[in-house]
Parts: structure tokens; C-alpha cells; sequence
């Protein structure tokens, strides 16, 4: 891609462009968003006669305190936050606890409509301010490399059921901590340190000698480049580095730079015939591409984004949507396609950015939603914890990848997360296939290799429809062991619940008490029933008990075969052929087994996925987490996909990138704090 | 790391000729400037999956009077500067796993202490930039961790290991620390990005000036670092002028270019201990570039998996791994240090950390030292102990020689006789008399077996004669495999069987009976 330097456009008439733009793609009401802190709230009276004796400053259980929320200095975000949590809490019946005073439903209503009308109605839609962020060690990999046209490797044999790093930046570069919003991309908190900057140094030492090599060397460059060459093929590499047309000013500055620091080396000679000057060229180029890729512009996003500060809602330029668009679905820089469709304009007309995203979701570098955005929105690294064998487990971890990037990329409609009559599995998985299995073409193992990691294929599900979706692959079953642990993910990954921590004195599950046989289950049910235990554990146990008829590898065991060890037995843990998958949702619904749940899921709690799928995949395209200013977004996406029966990720994604916080910021002026 | 795994990396150059190394820009006769004496250094050469015994073990052989064995061939020409020490290990068996932390740790049960090379390099680093460096070729094998370790930090833990000989270059030589060159151009550098960041800073908002600080403190805090760097003494040497490794396309290349950065860190004195493992114990690699299409592992177990094509392509790897001792040592040879060269003032371990690759002993484990390490052992010598000896003993001898103060390693607390005298107990074997018998086209001879140094030709056998020609056994695969001929190499047979006279040579081509003159009979004998 270096060599290719982009014809960029006259400029064109921007703001006349923006304006029709806005009336045909960006239709958004604008609007100012509250901030700073609000006034003091009347403490209203379900509040007073029902919570405040666990949640107030004397005794603020679950770190919630409502005298605090409600006081003068609080931020409205911070209201809305905790505020938000509580009505829908109290709405479904978990707040207060059950051993606790009840409100009356006329109560419960009265309280609800107070919440609208503070918290719901008054609430704008706005973009937020516009915040400059650096690219995570993933981003930075993909840009330096798309920039440069070449992988950085490292020289390491790689051999089967050995895991090597097998890029120099994966290796060198700190791991990202998920920022606020839970993913890595949100590196708001992760500020530039020493660490990276040796180890950014060390790694364009490493790759400006590797592009500067007989292999990579740019053509602008070969020969022997008289001084102009080398000062156009710097200025166009900033420009594709910057991911944008610079302003004029910024490319004449940097000319006066270049030609001063070319001064200092050569004087006044313009050309570099002998080798010594031509081994002095290197070093110059080298230097000055080193300044380009050690600058805040190169390493953030957003530093060059052109706009007025005004402290009101504008569209981004069409480079900085390009580049959103790009981190979203690639995490990658624009490639020349999207850069040339930003310097004509065209980016911004609907047809030809829907054109755009249509391209990069058909480009293999989308792999990137599924292998970035839903590897952390879904925790699927765990499943590296399951087999210490790597083919077994790249075996378990690629199938839900595989399966995700279908969904995203071939625009299937967004229940398919749950429930699919499509899967992909090779023969470290075929195991779990009974018939299915026979779809796959016929492997022969080569001599000599003792185990070795394989592609899935593409199957049909017909007999093993319990594992249709995501919920019920082996290795997410297994990630997630014992059914705590895949109720909490259930409800937290896939119904986009928040659950506190568990206190920490819970203590261990007890024994069945003498004489009698006990379940797991009925165990458990012993040990959580204290009513502060059921606020939680009423939404997690009967989701994870509905998959009490996968065992801990993920294998599936039908209660009629189901056979307990003698030790089990002996112990009276497991009453023979008991597997109780039955329960019953905290909103009412009853299942019988695992599939009830899922027509539960894909049907009366559509509306919660769906609203789940959009908060997560929103807060990876704005790399950021969500504030109260958003709801009004998320809102209105979700009730539009909710009301399509066969909305799909396609329409997700086209409705996260033409949203309001997508294509619109704010640009605060100095004085606005 | 997974099904495309890109084996093109080891294609690359399986046509073609190997490439030549780059040439070092040095001279090797350039001493470095006020030096009195040159330290003393300590390198680890780690070989996987053991070896196939009846090639790699000395067929009899005394302390000065011995004959290399025919896997020892490719580094025979260093034969004076070599101690070859022979019956080290423990009885039993081993994992892959437990074995390789036995190499340099003693024993696998040593689980709570540094390695022998982390103890070492703590006492001999003094202001060396790396106390050690810790290298490899291949990732990690996690379904038996412990197979792709040998070095052991202070609290027994794993350290982590490099595979790039570019990397370990860069970390070594062009940390702006270390070298004045560096450090002048991160100035410079410093200088050009804080002028763009200020530009920035004119159109930034407030939360953006925040993270433009976040950045100019970096800078700034650089800039310190390089001030206290620049009060320090210039090394001696000027860094920039060391080649820097090409990119390798293979093993083979990854390999020398990475013993080429270790001698050169040596010499440059930027560190003093180096452990470079040749490959994980249990290693899936595949060595393409040799015309091999199977797994190491799958071939290191020569029996069970036994075809005469895998135990040739066994034999092939591990002469392959020989050749890299070889070149190691050669390297070492051509840098001038102090009044010597840089392998005599050094201590080279060489050796896998079990014996037999198929049954995996912990007994006969190929230990190999190199090097005088200035005065520290005496080489020329092939050592094979009368009893076994635990490998901790070598570990604790080599403490003491490098000063280390300890009384036990390993559970081991008697020292290893014999490393810098001959007051050790050789291996007793009983005498017997060798001689042969030739007669219309039967041959019958009695003497020591061996496997041919010619190692294209493993079918080939010799019993050796005192006085004599040694007489050729070339036989079809039927009798190979019938009186398990390579069994019994390194032991005196009784042989009996078909064959003609060329010359001086006596060739068999018909084993008709082979009898043990001691006893050994197949599976009786540990290893």
C-alpha cells in the first residue's frame, strides 16, 4: 500500500458537502447533552420507605448508597448510572429482597414514572466529547503493517501443538488492559508510559531496516532518489501514516523541517550518487520516518481531526469517519479504497458508505469482529484454559470464532447467536457430532505427525440441534465451568445483565445432610437461600441448571444415560438419573430443558439480547463505554431491529456506523471547563 | 501453531544450497583496549529427545586413547579441545518433561532453586548489561510445560525464552542504554517529535492536552535517562559497527546467526552466561530444509517407530545438531580474547537431558564440556566413569569452578571427579582377546562392534581387531534386525557368518550366529 500514493481530490467545497450531508444521511436531532453536576433530587418515597435502610450512608450495602446518588455534588451521569440499575431492579421484582418490606405495585409504577421523567425523558441523544485515544498493541500491529506492507515476524519455528508469538509487536508490546468499556481498544486509561515508548522504538529500529531492505524497499527510493524524491515520498508516507489529507499548513512546515534536517546532513547537494551518501540517505530517511511513527499523531487517533470548537454536535471530517469505520470493523487503518472515498466525498454520501462497509465486511480482514471485538465481548480466551493440547483447543476455540464471523459477515440474522441450525467443527470436535460428522470430508493423518491442529468446515445441523448457537459449544460449555459459572455468563455476556461480586463470606456448598440423597442442585438451593443470595441467584441458577446435560467438557449426557460415579453414589450426590434441567425465569417464563430456554431466549427476551448485542458492539466501535447521553441511540437501534423479525449483524453494523456517536462529536473549546 | 502452520519457512530453502552466512564486519584478532583479563564466560547448548545410543556412544576408548563415535564426527576436529564425559545420569527412566529440567537443574524434583547457569551467572556477571540470556529456537509446549525450559530462576520458576537472533541483537546492541550511537539519535528523535506534539497542542481541547502531557512527560523522563546514561563511561567498543544478523529463512540459519549474536555478546562482554536450547524436548518440528517430512519426536522414538528411512532421518537431524556444537565451537575459536581465544576462556556445556531417545533413560545422558574456561578443566579427554554419576555432581563441580559457595546442589553433595585431573575411576571392562578366522567364504571374528562414522551408511558395522584390518559387516535389513546388530555395539561380540576377502578388507554380507562374549542379551541392561 506504501508505494501507492493516494490522488487526493482538489479540495472540495466541505462545508457545502457536510450540510447536504447531514440532511441525507445523518438525519439526528441535535441536541445538548445535561452534564456537570445536577442539583439536589427529592429522595422519592419508594426510596425513603424501602431501600435506604441497606443503602444509605450508614450502611451502603452492595457499595450502593442512595443519600450519596441523590446529593447535590453528584454527577447526572453517575445518578443515571446507579439510578438505572435500581428501577430496572425494582422493576423486575429482585429489589427489595424478598424477606424485606414490599412495596405495592401502585408504588413500584409511581416510582418508574418518576425515573422517566428524570432519567429517561429529559435525556438528549448527543455524541459526547471528542476524546483523541491511542491505538491498543492490536491496532498498532495492524496499522504499522498495513502501513509499511509487510508483517513484522519473528524468527521462531513453529511447529504443532507448540504455541509460538509469532509477531514481533504481539511480543513486544504491554498487553492492553480492557479499558471502562471492557474492551482493549478502550485504552482511555492506559496513557502512554516508558515501557512503550522503548519498545516502539525497538520495533520501528527493527522494521525501517526491514523496509529499507533490498526486499521491501519502496520504489520512490531505489536507485539512486534525488532530493525532491525523498522529500515526496516522506511527505506522502506521514500523509498515509497520518491516515488523512494534512492541511496545507501542517505539509509546509513539514517541508521546512525536511529541508533544513536534509541541510544539516548534505548541504546543498540535492542527489546521492556516491554509496556513502547513499548509506547517509538511508540513515536520513530512516530518522525522519521514525519521527512520523514516534508522533502522537501516528500513535493516537483523532489528534488531526478537523474541526471547529465550537462545544456543539458536528459531524466528524471524512477522514475520521474513515478511520472509525476502519478500527471498527478491521482495527486496522483505512486502506486506499476508504482513504480515496474520504478525499472525494463520497464517503459521506449513504450509498457509498454503505458500499464501503459492504466491501470491508467482505474483506478477510473483518475476521477482526469476530477474532477482537467478540473474543472479549464473549471472554472466548478462556477456552485456552480448557486443553493445554493445542489442536484440541484451537479445535474448540476456532468453532464459536468461526461461527461468529459467519453471522457478522455474511449478515445472518442476529438470533442466530442463540440458536443456529449451522455450526463448524474438524475432527478434534466431530466427537460431539454424532451424525452431523459425516459432513466432513475424510482426514488421514501423515505419517510422522502425531497430532496436528485442522480447519472446520461448514456443517448442517440436524440431529444435534441442541447445539445449534453459541450457548451450547464445547468449548464455551466447558470455559465455563459448573452451572454458576455459565448462568453468571449467560446472564451477563448474552442477556447484558450487570451482577455485583458475590459477598465474600458465601462459604462452601454443604453435603447432603445425612440419610438423604441430594442433587447438586437441591444442595445449592440449601446454600442460597438466604433472600440477599436470591436477588442475584434467582436470574443465574435456572440458566446455568439448563445446561446440566452438558457435563464439564462441554459432552452432552441425556438424563436417561446419565450415570453417576460409585463415589457420587456413595456419597448420595447424585440420585440416580437426575438431571433437572426444568426452572423458571425470574419474569415468569418456565422451561423444561435447555432448547425451552432457548425459544425463552430467541423469543420473550429477544428484546434483551438484541439490546445486549447493540450495547457491546457499540462500545467497541466507539471504544468507549456508554453514558447516559447514549441510551436515546441505543434506544432507537434496538427498537428498530426488535421490530424487524430478520434483522440481521448487517443491519446492526449499518445502524451502529450512521448513528449519531458514530458519525458525530463534539469539539470542546478551551474554555469549556 | 495451528493447521497452516507455515512450513513454507523451512520449504524456502529446501531446494537451493543454503545460504552463506553473513561475514561479521570484525576483526577477530582486535583486542579490546586496557583488558587485563578476559572473564570467564559460561554457555549452554541444549539438545532434545537424547540420542540413538549405539551412534552416539564411544565404542571402549580410554581416558587420552579413544576413537569419536560416529555421531561425534562433525565436531571430531575438536577433539583437544573437548571432555567427554560418559555414564552420567541416574538409573530409570524419564519424561521428556522431567528430563530436560534434569540438564541443568540435577534432578526434576529441583523444583525451589535457580539452574545451574542462573547460579553461575549471578556470580560472574558483575556490570555485564545482561546477566544471562536465556534462548531458543521454538515456542512453548504447553501440554508438558517443562519441555521447553532449562533455566530456572531463583525461585525455580521458568524463564522466559528468544527465538530471534535479530531481537536479541537489537536488545543487545542498539538498546540506546548501552550504545552512544543510539543514544544520540533518540535525542534527536526527542527533539523532532516534541516539535510536532507542540503543533498538536495548538488545536487540542483540554482532555486531549492531557494525554499530549502524558506524552511530553515520557519524552522528558527519556531525556533524563539518556543524561544519566551519557555520564557513564563509553564502552570500549563502538556498536554500531556490528552486523546485524539477515532475517533467517530456516532452522539452519536461525540457528548460526543466532550463535553468531551469542559469541558476539560474549565478546563484546555484554554478558557472560548463555543457555540456547536447539529445540523443546518432545519437539513436533519438522526439518524440511533436510529433506524430512516427519516430526522430531515421532522419529527420536526409533524403535517403536522403526523403518530404515526414519532411523536415517533420525540420524540426519541429530548429525545436524552436532554440526552446530561444531559451529558454535568454530565460532568461538575465531574471536581473540585476551591472549587467547574466546572458547578458552570459556566453559561450553553441551548434551540432552536423557540418554536412549526411545526408552528415554535417565542413564548414559550425552554430556559433552568445551572450552578450558582459562585454566578451569582439562580437555582432550574422553571420561567414562566406572559408576554412574548424577548430573548434579557435574552441576555442583561447575559451581565451584566458576567460585560459587555451596556444599550441595541437587541433593548431590560429592563432587564430580576428573575435570581438571585423571583422578577419577575409568570403566572397568574385562579383558578379552580379539581375532579372526577367514575360510572358503566364511568369516568368524571376535571383537568390539561399532557402528560405521559414516552415518549415511548406519547399516554398516565393524568389529574391531587389535592389529588388524577392522572386518565390514554389511548385511541385508533381515539380519540387522534378527541379531539386533546395533544392540550390541560398543560390546565384544563373537561373530560368525558368510562372506569374501577385498583386498585387505574382510567383508561379512551373512551374519549366520552372534553370541555376547559377556552376556548382554537384548532388554537386560539398563539402556
Amino acid at each position: 500500500m506504501l508505494a501507492k500514493i493516494i490522488a487526493f481530490a482538489p479540495p472540495l467545497h466541505r462545508a457545502a458537502m457536510l450540510g447536504f450531508v447531514l440532511t441525507v444521511l445523518w438525519n439526528v436531532p441535535s441536541a445538548h447533552a445535561q452534564s456537570g453536576p445536577a442539583d439536589q433530587l427529592a429522595i422519592p418515597g419508594l426510596i425513603q420507605s424501602y431501600c435506604l435502610d441497606c443503602h444509605a450512608t450508614h450502611s451502603a450495602e452492595g457499595n450502593i448508597n442512595f443519600e450519596a446518588v441523590l446529593a447535590p455534588d453528584t454527577s447526572f451521569a453517575r445518578r443515571f448510572e446507579i439510578l438505572s440499575r435500581a428501577a430496572e431492579l425494582i422493576s423486575d421484582g429482585s429489589m427489595p429482597p424478598q424477606d424485606e418490606a414490599q412495596p405495592s405495585a401502585a408504588e413500584r409504577g409511581e416510582f418508574q414514572d418518576w425515573f422517566e421523567s428524570q432519567f429517561v425523558e429529559s435525556i438528549q441523544a448527543s455524541p459526547g466529547a471528542f476524546r483523541v485515544r491511542r491505538l491498543s498493541a492490536h491496532e498498532y500491529r495492524n496499522t504499522l503493517e498495513s502501513l509499511l506492507g509487510f508483517k513484522l515476524e519473528l524468527a521462531v519455528i513453529e511447529a504443532e501443538q507448540t504455541l509460538s508469538e509469532t509477531s514481533l509487536i504481539m511480543k513486544l508490546l504491554p498487553t492492553d488492559p480492557p479499558g471502562p468499556s471492557g474492551f482493549t481498544n478502550d485504552t482511555s486509561q492506559n496513557p502512554l508510559t516508558l515501557v512503550l515508548w522503548d519498545q516502539y522504538s525497538l520495533i520501528l529500529d527493527s522494521a525501517l531496516d526491514d523496509l529499507l531492505s533490498q526486499e521491501h524497499l519502496p520504489k520512490e527510493l531505489a536507485g539512486e532518489p534525488e532530493r525532491e524524491q525523498v522529500m515526496n515520498f516522506l511527505a506522502s508516507f506521514r500523509s498515509q501514516a497520518y491516515r488523512r489529507e494534512l492541511a496545507q499548513d501542517s505539509q509546509q512546515r513539514y517541508q521546512t523541517q525536511l529541508h533544513k534536517h536534509w541541510k544539516e546532513h548534505f548541504g546543498n547537494k540535492s542527489d546521492c550518487s556516491s554509496t556513502s551518501d547513499h548509506t547517509l540517505v538511508n540513515q536520513f530517511v530512516k530518522q525522519e520516518l521514525k519521527v512520523t511513527l514516534m508522533s502522537p499523531a501516528f500513535l493516537h487517533r483523532g489528534f488531526l481531526a478537523q474541526s471547529e470548537r465550537k462545544n456543539r454536535e458536528l459531524p466528524v471530517d471524512a477522514f475520521e469517519l474513515a478511520e472509525r469505520l476502519s478500527y471498527f470493523l478491521w482495527a486496522d487503518m483505512p486502506d486506499e479504497g476508504l482513504l480515496e472515498s474520504a478525499s472525494n466525498g463520497s464517503l459521506l454520501i449513504k450509498e457509498e458508505y454503505r458500499k464501503q462497509i459492504r466491501r470491508m465486511l467482505d474483506s478477510p480482514k473483518a475476521r477482526n469482529l469476530s477474532e477482537d471485538f467478540a473474543m472479549q465481548w464473549l471472554s472466548l480466551q478462556e477456552i485456552e484454559n480448557v486443553s493445554n493440547n493445542p489442536p484440541t483447543m484451537l479445535a474448540l476455540r476456532s468453532q464459536p470464532l468461526d461461527f461468529l464471523h459467519y453471522l457478522f459477515t455474511e449478515g445472518r440474522p442476529l438470533l442466530e447467536l442463540v440458536d443456529s441450525s449451522v455450526s463448524f467443527i474438524n475432527p478434534h470436535t466431530a466427537r460431539y457430532y454424532r451424525n452431523e460428522r459425516k459432513q466432513l470430508t475424510a482426514y488421514r493423518k501423515q505419517k510422522g505427525i502425531e497430532v496436528e491442529a485442522l480447519p472446520n468446515q461448514k456443517i448442517q445441523l440436524e440431529d444435534s440441534t441442541p447445539r445449534g448457537g453459541i450457548l451450547s459449544m464445547p468449548g464455551v460449555l466447558a470455559m465455563n465451568r459448573g452451572p454458576i459459572l455459565r448462568g453468571t455468563w449467560l446472564l451477563e455476556r448474552i442477556l447484558g445483565e450487570y451482577l455485583p461480586d458475590p459477598p465474600a463470606n458465601v462459604g462452601q456448598v454443604p453435603r447432603s445432610p445425612p440419610g438423604q440423597k441430594l442433587s447438586f442442585r437441591q444442595r445449592f438451593e440449601l446454600h442460597r437461600s438466604q433472600a440477599s443470595c436470591a436477588v442475584c441467584h434467582d436470574k443465574i441458577d435456572p440458566l446455568g441448571f439448563s445446561l446440566e446435560a452438558y457435563d464439564a467438557v462441554g459432552g452432552y449426557r441425556r438424563a436417561a444415560d446419565y450415570k453417576p460415579t460409585k463415589q457420587q453414589v456413595k456419597r448420595g450426590e447424585v440420585p440416580e438419573g437426575a438431571i433437572d434441567t426444568t426452572g423458571q425465569l425470574p419474569s415468569g417464563e418456565h422451561f423444561k430443558d435447555f432448547e425451552g430456554l432457548k425459544q425463552i431466549l430467541v423469543g420473550e427476551k429477544r428484546h434483551e439480547v438484541i439490546e445486549n448485542i447493540t450495547r457491546r458492539m457499540l462500545e467497541f466501535a466507539l471504544a468507549r463505554k456508554l453514558e447516559y447521553y447514549d441510551k436515546p441511540t441505543v434506544d432507537k437501534i434496538v427498537e428498530e431491529l426488535v421490530e424487524d423479525p430478520e434483522s440481521t449483524f448487517h443491519d446492526l453494523i449499518f445502524a451502529i456506523s450512521e448513528s449519531l456517536p458514530f458519525t458525530h462529536t463534539i469539539y470542546e473549546s478551551d474554555d469549556a471547563k | 501453531m495451528s493447521w497452516n502452520v507455515d512450513r513454507r519457512r523451512f520449504l524456502r530453502s529446501a531446494a537451493g544450497p543454503l545460504l552463506p552466512l553473513p561475514l561479521l564486519n570484525l576483526m577477530t584478532s582486535q583486542t579490546r583496549a586496557g583488558e587485563q583479563k578476559p572473564p570467564i564466560r559460561f554457555v549452554t547448548l541444549f539438545k532434545p529427545n537424547g540420542v540413538h545410543p549405539p551412534s552416539w556412544n564411544i565404542s571402549g576408548g580410554q581416558e587420552f586413547d579413544f576413537r569419536m563415535s560416529p555421531l561425534m564426527q562433525p565436531f571430531a576436529e575438536h577433539k583437544q579441545d573437548l571432555l567427554i564425559l560418559d555414564n552420567m545420569g541416574d538409573f530409570g527412566f524419564s519424561s521428556h518433561a522431567n528430563s530436560t529440567r534434569r540438564f541443568l537443574s540435577g534432578h526434576h524434583k529441583n523444583t525451589k532453586s535457580a539452574s545451574v547457569d542462573q547460579l553461575i551467572a549471578q556470580k560472574i556477571a558483575g556490570d555485564t548489561a545482561h546477566k544471562s540470556l536465556e534462548l531458543t529456537t521454538e515456542g512453548l509446549f504447553p501440554n508438558q510445560i517443562g519441555c521447553s525450559y532449562i533455566s530456572y530462576g531463583q525461585n525455580g520458576e521458568p524463564l522466559p525464552r528468544e527465538s530471534d537472533p535479530q531481537l536479541v541483537f537489537d536488545r543487545v546492541f542498539r538498546n540506546p542504554l548501552a550504545n552512544p550511537a543510539e543514544r544520540k539519535s533518540m535525542a534527536s528523535l526527542l527533539d523532532r517529535v516534541q516539535e510536532d506534539a507542540r503543533s498538536l497542542n495548538r488545536q487540542a481541547g483540554s482532555q486531549d492536552r492531557q494525554t499530549l502531557d502524558q506524552y511530553m512527560t515520557v519524552l522528558r523522563e527519556t531525556e533524563k535517562r539518556l543524561a544519566t546514561m551519557n555520564e557513564k563511561p563509553a564502552p570500549k567498543l563502538d556498536f554500531s559497527k556490528l552486523q546485524r544478523p539477515l532475517a533467517p529463512v530456516n532452522l539452519n540459519e536461525q540457528v548460526e546467526a543466532m550463535i553468531d549474536v551469542m559469541c558476539l555478546a560474549l565478546w563484546t562482554d555484554s554478558t557472560r552466561c548463555i543457555t540456547y536450547m536447539l529445540g523443546n524436548s518432545n519437539s513436533r518440528m519438522i526439518f524440511d530444509f533436510l529433506g524430512i517430512q516427519e516430526q522430531h519426536h515421532y522419529l527420536s522414538h526409533f524403535f517403536r517407530n522403526f523403518s530404515r528411512h526414519n532411523l536415517d532421518a533420525l540420524l540426519k537431524i541429530s548429525l545436524w545438531h552436532m554440526e552446530k556444537f561444531d559451529y558454535l565451537l568454530k565460532r568461538m575459536k575465531s574471536f581473540q580474547d585476551g591472549n587467547g581465544t574466546l572458547l578458552e576462556n570459556s566453559i561450553v556445556l553441551f548434551g540432552s537431558g536423557m540418554g536412549h531417545s526411545d526408552n528415554h533413560t535417565a542413564t548414559r545422558i550425552p554430556i559433552v564440556l568445551a572450552g578450558q574456561g582459562a585454566g578451569r578443566i582439562k580437555t582432550g579427554r574422553y571420561i567414562r566413569y566406572a559408576k554412574n554419576q548424577e548430573l548434579g555432581r557435574l552441576h555442583l563441580s561447575l559451581l565451584k569452578r566458576f567460585g560459587v559457595q555451596t556444599d550441595s546442589f541437587a541433593g548431590s553433595s560429592d563432587l564430580l571427579p576428573g575435570l581438571q585431573d585423571s583422578s577419577y575411576e575409568h570403566y572397568f571392562e574385562r579383558p578379552f582377546e580379539s581375532w579372526v578366522k577367514y575360510e572358503d567364504g566364511n568369516i568368524t571374528a571376535q571383537g568390539r562392534l561399532r557402528l560405521s562414522d559414516n552415518l549415511d551408511e548406519a547399516k554398516v558395522f565393524f568389529v574391531d581387531i587389535e592389529g588388524e584390518t577392522p572386518v565390514r559387516i554389511e548385511v541385508s535389513f533381515r539380519d540387522f534386525h534378527d541379531f539386533n546388530l546395533a544392540y550390541h555395539c560398543g560390546t565384544a561380540i563373537q561373530i560368525q557368518g558368510a562372506g569374501k576377502r577385498q583386498g585387505e578388507q574382510l567383508l561379512m554380507t551373512k551374519v549366520l550366529k552372534l553370541d555376547s562374549l559377556f552376556g548382554h542379551k537384548p532388554g537386560t541392561q539398563n539402556g
